[in-house]
Formats: C-alpha cells, sequence, structure tokens
C-alpha cells in the first residue's frame, strides 16, 4: 500500500508505470502494436515531442510558458533547405545557421518578457503569430523539400537499429536532466517559478535567467524543427503546428507544475511517449481520430487528480 | 457621556497567530453616541482587534458582545448584519468600477434579477454629499486622487447606515480640507448615537475628536479611560512603558570602524532626499511609523528598486548598487520583512533555500558540487539550531526558524553589511532573544547592521544609533542615551521634544 501510496506521489514515476502498462496491455491483446518496428516507430514520434517539450519543461518550470514553440518548428523546417549553402558538402553549416535563428527567436521572447515585462504568454503567442504571417510571405503555400545530407542523416539513419532521432532524443534528455539537476542555473529556474520575489532579493538575476530560458526553449524546438524536417524531408507551413499543445500536454502529464516551481524533465520523457502511444492505440483500434483529443484530455485531468499534485498546493 | 448598553463590547478576547500571543485578554467597548481612541503602537495588536470586532478573525477564547448579547459565530456577513462597518486602512476599492458601484458593491439595490442603478445613484448620492463627493458617480475609482478614494471608502461604509463605525487611520492619505469634513461627519454620526472607534497615529486628532481612549500595548490594555484632561505627551506616556526584561544582548562601549555605507541626497521610493552613514561594527536602527519609507531605504540601498543619490559611497566604492547582484558581489545582504513572500521559496525544501544565494560559488566544473552543499547546509542547520530534517518544505517551520533560515542562507557570504526589515516580526519570544544574540554578535565581529523595525523597544535596547523616518525624511537621528521610547515614539508621531534632534 505505502508502494502504491508513493508512486502516486511521484508523478514521474507515475506516468512512466501507465507507459509501461499500456504498452504491455496493448501488445498482448492488438496484433501487430507490441511488434519492435512499430514500438521503434513510437519513440521515434515521441523524440520529436520530447525535444520540443525540453524547452517547454524549461519554461513552465520557470513559471512562463512558450507558445510559439510550433511556429519555430515551422521556421526551422521551411528555413533550413533555403538557407542551406551549396558550398557546404556536409550540411552542418545550415544547421547551425537554423538553429541560431531558432535561438534568437527565442531570445527575442526572453527579452519581450524580461525588458518590456509582456506576459509570456502573450509575448509567445505574438511571436507566433509574427512568424507564421513571415513565413507565409517567404515561402507562400508550397513545400520545400529538404537536400541537405546532415538533415536526411538525422532523419533518417539507423545506427545499429535505433533511429538517429531517439539518440538525439537521448543526448538532449540527458542535457536538460544535468542542466535542472545538477547545475546552478536549475535551482535557480525553480526559484524563480516558485518564488519570483523572493529568488531575486536573493540574488538570482531574473533578466539573465529569463533570457537564457527562452533561448533554450527556442534552441530546442529548432533542434525538433530540424528532426521534422529530416522525418518529413519536406517543410511547409503548419509542419510544426501540432507540437505546441503536445509539448505543454507532455510536460504537464509528467508531473510538472503549470503553475511553476516544481517539477522535472524525467517526467516529461515518459509524458511524449504516453501521447504517441495514445495516437497510436487509436489508429490501431481504427477509432476516429476525435478520440485522441477526447482520451488526451481525459488523461491529463485525470493524472492530475491521481496524484492530487495541483490541489496541494 | 452615556451609559447605554455598549453596541460592540469584545470581552477578555485572546488572539495568537502560530502559537505568539497578540491579544491577551483585551476589553473594549464601543457606546453609542460616543467617538472611542485606540491607541498603541505598531505590533500592539490594534489590527487584530480590528479583524475581531468586524468578524474577519474569530476570537481564540473570550467573547464579542452585539447589544450586550454575546455573538456566537460573529462572522463579517454576522457584523454586517449588526450594523459594524469597517473604513479600512488599505484600500478595499475595486479601481475599474464607478465611484457609485464600488460604494454599493455587495448590497446593490435589485431590480429583475439585475442591479437597479437608478436606486443605487439615489442612495450613493445621499452618502456622497454627507462626504463631500462632488464627482459625478459613474466615474471610475482609478481616476481617482488617493484622499479622494478614501473619502468614497467612508462612504461605502456609511451606505449600509452602521451603527457602530470603525475608521482605521482614516486621515492618513486625506488633505486638510477632507480631513476636516470628516471630523464634522464624525461630529454628526456621533450626535445621531452612532458608536465609533477611531485609529489615529494623530494625536492632535484623537485629543479633538475623541472622548474616550482604549491603549493596547503588547497584546494587553494598558489604558481604558476617558480623555479629559490628558495632553499629547500624556498620551504617549500611555503607549510606552514596560519592562523588558533580559530579552536585549548588553551593549558594549561604541567602537564604531571603518565607514561602510555613506549616502546624501539619497532617494528612493517613498525616501526623499536623505543624508544616511554607517559604520562597520555598528548596528543602526531605522524606526518610525509604519510606512514611513523604512524599508524602501533598505531597498533602495540593496539595488532591488531605483534609487539615486547625490553623493554616495558604499562598501568602500563609489555609486549605490545597480542591482541586487551588485550588492550581493559589494558583500551586501538583505532580509526582507515579509519572510513568506519575499524571503522564502516557501514550497521548497530547506536546503534549497540556505543553498540558493551560495549555489554559484560551490558550483565545480559547471555542476554544483552536492557534498559541499550538503555540508555547508548541514553547518548552517547547526549554528542556527534549525532543527529537524532539512529535506522538508520550508512553510513547514514556524515562524521564527523560517526567519532563521532567511537570515541563514546569507552567512557563506561572510556579508560585510547586513540589511533587515523587521527581523523580529511574528517571532516567538526565544528565536527573537536568539536573533538579537546573532546581531549582536555580527556587529562584533566588524559587521554593520541595519535593522528597521517596528518594535520600538527592540531600537532602544539593541541599537548603536537610531535614525527615524517620517514621511521619507529624517524626523530624529538619536544615538546613545538618547534613544528613548518616548523620544522614538514622540520623534515617529511629529511631536517636537527636547533632545530629539541631536
Amino acid at each position: 500500500m505505502n508502494a502504491v501510496r508513493s508512486l502516486f506521489r511521484n508523478p514521474p514515476l507515475l506516468t512512466f508505470v501507465l507507459v509501461a502498462l499500456v504498452w504491455l496491455v496493448a501488445s498482448l491483446t492488438l496484433h501487430g502494436f507490441g511488434a519492435y518496428g512499430h514500438l521503434r516507430y513510437l519513440l521515434e514520434l515521441a523524440a520529436v515531442i520530447g525535444i520540443v517539450a525540453a524547452g517547454q519543461t524549461l519554461v513552465i518550470l520557470m513559471g512562463g510558458i512558450d507558445l510559439s514553440v510550433g511556429a519555430v518548428i515551422t521556421v526551422t523546417a521551411i528555413l533550413l533547405p533555403l538557407l542551406s549553402p551549396a558550398w557546404d558538402p556536409t550540411g552542418l553549416a545550415g544547421i547551425v545557421l537554423a538553429l541560431a535563428i531558432a535561438t534568437g527567436i527565442g531570445v527575442l521572447n526572453g527579452a519581450g518578457a524580461a525588458y518590456l515585462r509582456v506576459p509570456p504568454i502573450i509575448m509567445t503567442l505574438a511571436m507566433a503569430t509574427f512568424l507564421q504571417g513571415l513565413l507565409v510571405i517567404v515561402a507562400g503555400g508550397s513545400a520545400v523539400t529538404v537536400s541537405n545530407p546532415a538533415v536526411i542523416l538525422l532523419g533518417q539513419a539507423r545506427p545499429f537499429g535505433i533511429p538517429a532521432g531517439v539518440i538525439l532524443w537521448v543526448v538532449v534528455s540527458a542535457a536538460v536532466l544535468l542542466l535542472i539537476h545538477r547545475m546552478p542555473i536549475g535551482a535557480r529556474f525553480l526559484a524563480l517559478g516558485a518564488n519570483p520575489l523572493a529568488a531575486r532579493l536573493s540574488g538570482v538575476s531574473v533578466t539573465r535567467n529569463t533570457l537564457i530560458l527562452y533561448a533554450l526553449s527556442g534552441f530546442f524546438a529548432g533542434l525538433a524543427g530540424i528532426l521534422v524536417l529530416g522525418m518529413n524531408r519536406q517543410g511547409y507551413v503548419g509542419i510544426g503546428d501540432p507540437y505546441l499543445l503536445t509539448s505543454i500536454a507532455a510536460v504537464v502529464l509528467g508531473g510538472t507544475s503549470i503553475l511553476g516551481g516544481r517539477g522535472t524533465y524525467a517526467g516529461t520523457i515518459p509524458g511524449a511517449i504516453l501521447l504517441v502511444t495514445t495516437t497510436a492505440l487509436i489508429t490501431v483500434v481504427n477509432a476516429s481520430p476525435g478520440w485522441r483529443s477526447i482520451m488526451f484530455g481525459t488523461l491529463i485531468l485525470a493524472l492530475l487528480l491521481v496524484s492530487g499534485r495541483e490541489a496541494r498546493r | 457621556m452615556t451609559d447605554a448598553t455598549p453596541l460592540l463590547e469584545a470581552r477578555q478576547v485572546f488572539k495568537g497567530f502560530f502559537g505568539n500571543p497578540v491579544l491577551k485578554g483585551v476589553d473594549i467597548a464601543l457606546r453609542p453616541g460616543r467617538v472611542h481612541a485606540l491607541l498603541g503602537e505598531n505590533g500592539a495588536g490594534k489590527s487584530t482587534l480590528i479583524n475581531l470586532l468586524s468578524g474577519a478573525l474569530q476570537p481564540d477564547s473570550g467573547a464579542i458582545l452585539v447589544d450586550g448579547r454575546p455573538a456566537g459565530r460573529f462572522s463579517p456577513a454576522a457584523a454586517r448584519a449588526a450594523g459594524i462597518a469597517v473604513v479600512q486602512q488599505e484600500l478595499s476599492l475595486t479601481a475599474d468600477l464607478s465611484i457609485a458601484e464600488n460604494i454599493g458593491l455587495g448590497a446593490f439595490p435589485r431590480r429583475f434579477g439585475l442591479i437597479d442603478y437608478a436606486a443605487l445613484h439615489r442612495g450613493v448620492r445621499e452618502v456622497c454629499d454627507l462626504v463631500g463627493l462632488i464627482e459625478p458617480l459613474d466615474m471610475p475609482v482609478a481616476d481617482l486622487a488617493l484622499g479622494r478614494r478614501q473619502m468614497v471608502e467612508i462612504a461605502k461604509a456609511l451606505y449600509r447606515k452602521p451603527r457602530v463605525l470603525i475608521l482605521d487611520e482614516p486621515t492618513s492619505s486625506l488633505s486638510a480640507h477632507e480631513a476636516g469634513i470628516l471630523a464634522g461627519l464624525i461630529g454628526t454620526l456621533r450626535d445621531r448615537g452612532t458608536a465609533l472607534l477611531y485609529i489615529s497615529h494623530r494625536l492632535n486628532e484623537v485629543q479633538a475628536l475623541c472622548s474616550h481612549v482604549t491603549v493596547l500595548k503588547d497584546g494587553g490594555v494598558t489604558a481604558d479611560q476617558s480623555l479629559d484632561g490628558i495632553d499629547g505627551e500624556g498620551l504617549v506616556r500611555l503607549m510606552v512603558g514596560r519592562k523588558t526584561g533580559d530579552l536585549f544582548p548588553p551593549r558594549p562601549a561604541p567602537s564604531a570602524g571603518a565607514l561602510r555605507i555613506s549616502v546624501e541626497g539619497f532617494s528612493a521610493g517613498l525616501v526623499r532626499n536623505i543624508g544616511f552613514s554607517a559604520r562597520a561594527g555598528e548596528i543602526v536602527g531605522i524606526g518610525g511609523l509604519v510606512g514611513q519609507g523604512q524599508e524602501d531605504l533598505l531597498l533602495g540601498l540593496y539595488g532591488a528598486i531605483p534609487a539615486g543619490a547625490g553623493k554616495a559611497e558604499v562598501c568602500g566604492k563609489p555609486g549605490l548598487p545597480a542591482h541586487v547582484g551588485a550588492a550581493n558581489a559589494a558583500g551586501i545582504v538583505y532580509v526582507p520583512a515579509d519572510r513568506k513572500h519575499e524571503g522564502l521559496v516557501l514550497p521548497h525544501s530547506i536546503a534549497s533555500n540556505l543553498i540558493l544565494p551560495s549555489l554559484g560559488r560551490l558550483a565545480r566544473g559547471g555542476l554544483r558540487d552536492r557534498a559541499a552543499e550538503t555540508g555547508l547546509i548541514a553547518d548552517l542547520a547547526r549554528r542556527l539550531t534549525i532543527k529537524g530534517d532539512v529535506a522538508r518544505p520550508v512553510q513547514a517551520l514556524s515562524g521564527g526558524n523560517q526567519q532563521k533560515v532567511a537570515l541563514a542562507k546569507w552567512l557563506p557570504l561572510d556579508p560585510a553589511v547586513l540589511l533587515l526589515n523587521d527581523p523580529t516580526r511574528g517571532v516567538d519570544i526565544e528565536t527573537k532573544r536568539e536573533i538579537y544574540l546573532m546581531l549582536r554578535a555580527f556587529a562584533a565581529e566588524g559587521r554593520l547592521v541595519i535593522l528597521a523595525s517596528s518594535d520600538t523597544p527592540e531600537l532602544v535596547h539593541l541599537c548603536d544609533r537610531v535614525v527615524i523616518l517620517r514621511e521619507g525624511e529624517v524626523a530624529a537621528r538619536l544615538s546613545g542615551d538618547a534613544i528613548t521610547e518616548e523620544a522614538i515614539v514622540g520623534a515617529a508621531m511629529g511631536i517636537d521634544r527636547k533632545g530629539a534632534a541631536a
């Protein structure tokens, strides 16, 4: 009984156990769900959400939110093929350039929140709207095909049978977990999220940390954009849209408080997997896609209620 | 003077917060047709008593009587039903609503379930005429000056036709003209048989308006008498005067060291153009009534709010710290008065709170050094006798222990200047003593301690020098034997006394 109670007190573990249960039951009952190829495919999809949600987790930990991640993904996916210089056979220059733009967008978000005191939800929403408009003008309605070799490698390669995107996700996860739990800046993010005034009076710079945070969120969204582009081989307006709400859902499913100050990326990881698993289940049983959204909403509420994590504040 | 049954009465009420008694057996009786003054220093328990009388708080023991009959569970709704209205010190108006809507809020006349604006305006016009509000009734309160808003607040209380009216420092934001209107209004209400309770730090108002006084001191009643034949000094004497026991450590001979802080023409927030200097090894007290700029002085020196100075030298460097990080780097630390909102990250553990300012210094190669952190936390907990598991959230601690955490987290920085804002507010007596000893020890180690305090004995018995602020300016600078409760209270209230201008 105690084990069950401590499970409910530990949202990351709770979400992880839930994923394991769903995978186990679905593999045993549904034909084809448990095939290695299918599970690998799920992880590959989850990697994109997980990487976007890495930045989103950090922002939400500090009490903010980034509504521009979807637009940043789209920007990266469309601009990268256009920006990759022909003289660079590796394609790395294009990637660096695209990531720099994504990070720059994040810095602008941070500057708006830190210097102009625009609430993050407004700042990032305005940024997303602005970027979408800009893309329509730049790219028009047509899709851009990628020929950058590094991007295609990232989206298609499977060293030792493991998709490169999943490997990238593992690296991102290690870095973000290190940042939150082993670096001073992670503790500062959490303090700012729980009580910005007390943190500021304790010598934690709100401006500096806000800038870093949104820059990181932009960077991770850009990284996810490159991965999506490599997997699709095409970038088009709207390619990043599905990842905005799923990134927030993954964070919340992982037990991070939407109010800031409490949580960990360790919960977001199973949260992202749970989201794609739900989608896959709906597809496998051939139900209407409407059920997917209904399941998402129900899951988020149910997990919140079960662990009572918001109520205890 | 009337001998009628008191309309509202408190009998032997006790009230404590988190184990700290605030009211210890207080009696007060508000009679019809009498203006009753309630006096007491900051923290004497006035606000708590008002909250009990208006049903906002329940007494731990004792009784509230309405018309001589005990009121069972005395809720704010029951108080309103009994005709008790309070004009709060903090304005409780909604800025976006109109004057009429604010006044009628909660008691709107209805018609077919909708607000009957015609009836509302009729009723509101009546009370506005009483308080001299001539502005259009549909004007948003946000467009009014502070003093006019206070008049709206008073009109709001009158709109409910109260039998008992409690006025908590009603004149603090009023002009002389408005205060005159209020004085006339109070006379009218008194003659109509309303019972009034008047709280003010302006003793001349109290003498002019009130006929009876209750003085609170440390949660007890020290005087409950007619005001006939009592002058200003007599009132001050009633408010002061008590044994301090051995709460405070002995004060060593003054041995001020190097100049640590020297500012001229310093302005920050409420503070206007003051000069201030302090030396290493001193405990300098900042006194005055609540909200006269004490906090802004500390925050300005800490770089937490915009501040300017004609000439400034802080910790050997010219100029004021530009931001908190710069102040910390210069060895200046700040312990806020509101530890729950400003001092501590409540949901986080004791350990994370203690380590927060030291995170950067303890990191090695960009990563946190867990062993060093654990060692430091254990050391701090031991030195400040913070008991129990440091992984508990800090909100589980008592007020005194929370304050110790808020103070302890700065010790690893080896601060040269400690800015403390009311560090003993809501702290039990034992922890108070520990904090006093600690502050004395800091001074003996050659640190500068600047202590803003609303607790007068603390200023008298702990500080080497005391600066009294009044309306953002220095009202008095006291040192040595000139630091007395009478001198401090007198200067804070603006009563000229000999020796106050040393």
